[in-house]
């Protein structure tokens, strides 16, 4: 459910403004141009903090809160004034009635959220966060490494990607940079002088636009104490150096929830379609089988209950593509989806030499496997 | 009652000067240059007098207590809707949908929060006193006069390619 603030102003600018700036976070804002209408929405729908200007018409800010403190309903209710008047003995006034905190006009976005988020927890906003995102959607990554190797590898790595890859060498560089404005995720050189990296994990983590941005720690596999640390303080994923491109690739995937299903399936007509690439390392292997219940149970819920499994890509049948097609034809089972598996000659041939795969049979073409579709099969 | 000759024209300079600049660079991330006073008691140099003859969003704010007086902070328009766009998160078509309310508003607002500021260094500099309700104008040839009791001083500022002009009048001793 998410947090609701009630904003009292009698400016549609600064109601306006209010609106904008926690747009990001998922929270409901409601709105009152003075004093009575901010008390009767707080009553109807007990918000969880009110924003209350100071100078309003018809009942201001300080008549407002008197009666909030007042009413046992809604005096629990935290306020945060906020007003144009600065002054010293202003502010020692409204203090003394019972506010949580107060921000005086002109403030800054980043100042607003910051308040606001001490007071109540302010997560992203729900829409952002459930919305899978494609293979082909742009996402910012920051990388903060004083090893200019290490970053060029990153880049290189990830050119084929749609991602924009920025790098500071510094703590100092990278809290100025995320303060222009955000990235979907950040990479930090554990290796950083000074237990830079913890200092800049802290920063980031206290700051509520970045409280729950992905961030990846890069460290040399024996490093076990800031592996430890790392892990203590809750960075989201640590890489070891040297870097397995394709492992970031997925780590940085997976982070971000992308859906890279598109990779191994595909649907041509009424029939999906597994492609097994040709490089079945681990990290292939992991994402197909996270990806086959939910791309055969969405198959079958469209009303097409064929699949087709193609090997022709695999060079050879180890234990991992074994498990991952046995993994594939079980779940087709379980779900009622005729299924073919399609091979080349040198895949055909080693499966006769496992136990558990000497019984499957293969067809040798794509037209063959839609071809077999109309009469009953399994293997 | 103090006067603008006890406070200093300078310190009002200072003052509305740093209102000016700390409202627009924090609200609209906008730089502010202060042009140079056309003349030694808070004038502005004719050219930029001269730039009133065209549309301009005016607002005003009042301050009332041991110290008296008004400030009119005049914006020309396309600096008074680039203003609100910004503060909107709106672009220039949104905005003319959305008709005059939102310039009007937001000027309010920007003057408001000026005056605030202005107002707040009144009052640690031992001048208590507080903010009256905000009025907007909009119209063209603005001209800004004091009459009677009543002491101007006009301050010009350059932000983002557009000539602002806060015009500062305060009550002077009977």
């Amino acid at each position: 459910m998410p947090n609701k603030i009630l904003t009292v102003d009698d400016s549609k600018t600064v109601r306006a403004i209010v609106r904008k700036t926690l747009k990001a976070f998922d929270c409901e804002i409601l709105e009152a141009g003075d004093g009575v209408e901010g008390l009767a929405v707080a009553a109807k729908n007990m918000p969880d903090m009110i924003l209350l200007d100071v100078t309003m018409p018809l009942m201001d800010g300080v008549e407002m809160l008197a009666k909030l403190k007042s009413s046992p309903q809604l005096k629990s209710i935290p306020v945060m004034m906020l007003t144009a008047e600065g002054g010293k003995d202003n502010i020692l006034k409204i203090a003394k009635m019972g506010i949580r905190d107060y921000i005086v006009k002109p403030f800054k976005e980043e100042v607003l959220i910051e308040k606001v988020s001490r007071i109540i927890e302010l997560k992203p906003s729900s829409e952002g966060a459930a919305k899978v995102r494609l293979l082909t959607d742009a996402a910012s990554i920051l990388v903060v490494d004083d090893k200019p190797a290490i970053v060029q590898q990153i880049r290189n790595g990830l050119k084929h990607t749609p991602w924009v890859i920025h790098d500071v060498n510094t703590q100092n560089a990278a809290v100025e940079f995320l303060a222009k404005g955000a990235c979907d995720l950040i990479i930090i050189s554990l290796s950083l002088p000074e237990e830079a990296a913890f200092t800049l994990f802290r920063t980031i983590r206290s700051n509520a636009k970045t409280k729950y941005t992905p961030i990846f720690g890069l460290l040399v596999k024996t490093d076990t104490a800031p592996m430890q640390h790392a892990q203590t303080v809750g960075y989201t994923i640590l890489v070891t150096k040297p870097i397995d491109m394709a492992e970031l690739e997925s780590k940085v995937a997976k982070a971000l929830n992308l859906d890279v299903s598109s990779r191994y399936f595909s649907s041509e007509g009424d029939v999906l379609v597994l492609h097994v690439p040709e490089s079945c390392s681990p990290v292939a292997l992991s994402e197909i089988g996270s990806y086959l219940k939910p791309k055969l149970a969405a198959a079958v819920d469209c009303g097409n209950n064929h699949a087709i499994i193609d090997v022709c890509a695999v060079k050879t049948l180890d234990m991992g593509v074994i498990k991952l097609l046995l993994a594939a034809m079980q779940t087709c089972r379980d779900l009622g989806v005729q299924y073919v598996i399609v091979g080349n000659p040198q895949i055909i041939a080693e499966s006769k030499a496992f136990e558990e795969t000497s019984s499957w049979v293969f067809l040798d073409s794509m037209e063959a496997a839609k071809a077999k579709f109309a009469a009953p099969l399994g293997v | 009652m103090s006067t603008i000759q006890a406070l200093g024209e300078p310190i009002v300079r200072a003052h509305i000067t740093r209102a000016v600049t700390d409202v627009l660079k924090v609200m609209l991330k906008s730089r502010v240059e202060a042009v140079a006073p056309g003349g030694p008691w808070g004038e502005v140099p004719p050219e930029v007098t001269a730039q009133l003859a065209a549309p301009h969003v005016v607002g005003s704010v009042g301050f009332v207590g041991d110290i008296n007086g008004l400030v009119y902070l005049c914006l020309p328009t396309p600096f008074a809707r680039m203003a609100t766009c910004r503060l909107l998160g709106l672009s220039d078509s949104e905005l003319t949908d959305a008709g005059e309310a939102p310039v009007t508003d937001a000027v309010g607002e920007l003057t408001n929060m000026t005056v605030g500021s202005f107002k707040n260094a009144l009052c640690d500099a031992g001048f208590p006193c507080m903010l009256t309700i905000p009025s907007i104008i909009t119209g063209c040839q603005i001209s800004v006069e004091s009459v009677g009791a009543t002491e101007r001083c006009l301050y010009a500022f350059e932000c983002s390619g557009h000539q602002l002009v806060a015009a500062v009048l305060m009550r002077t001793n009977d």
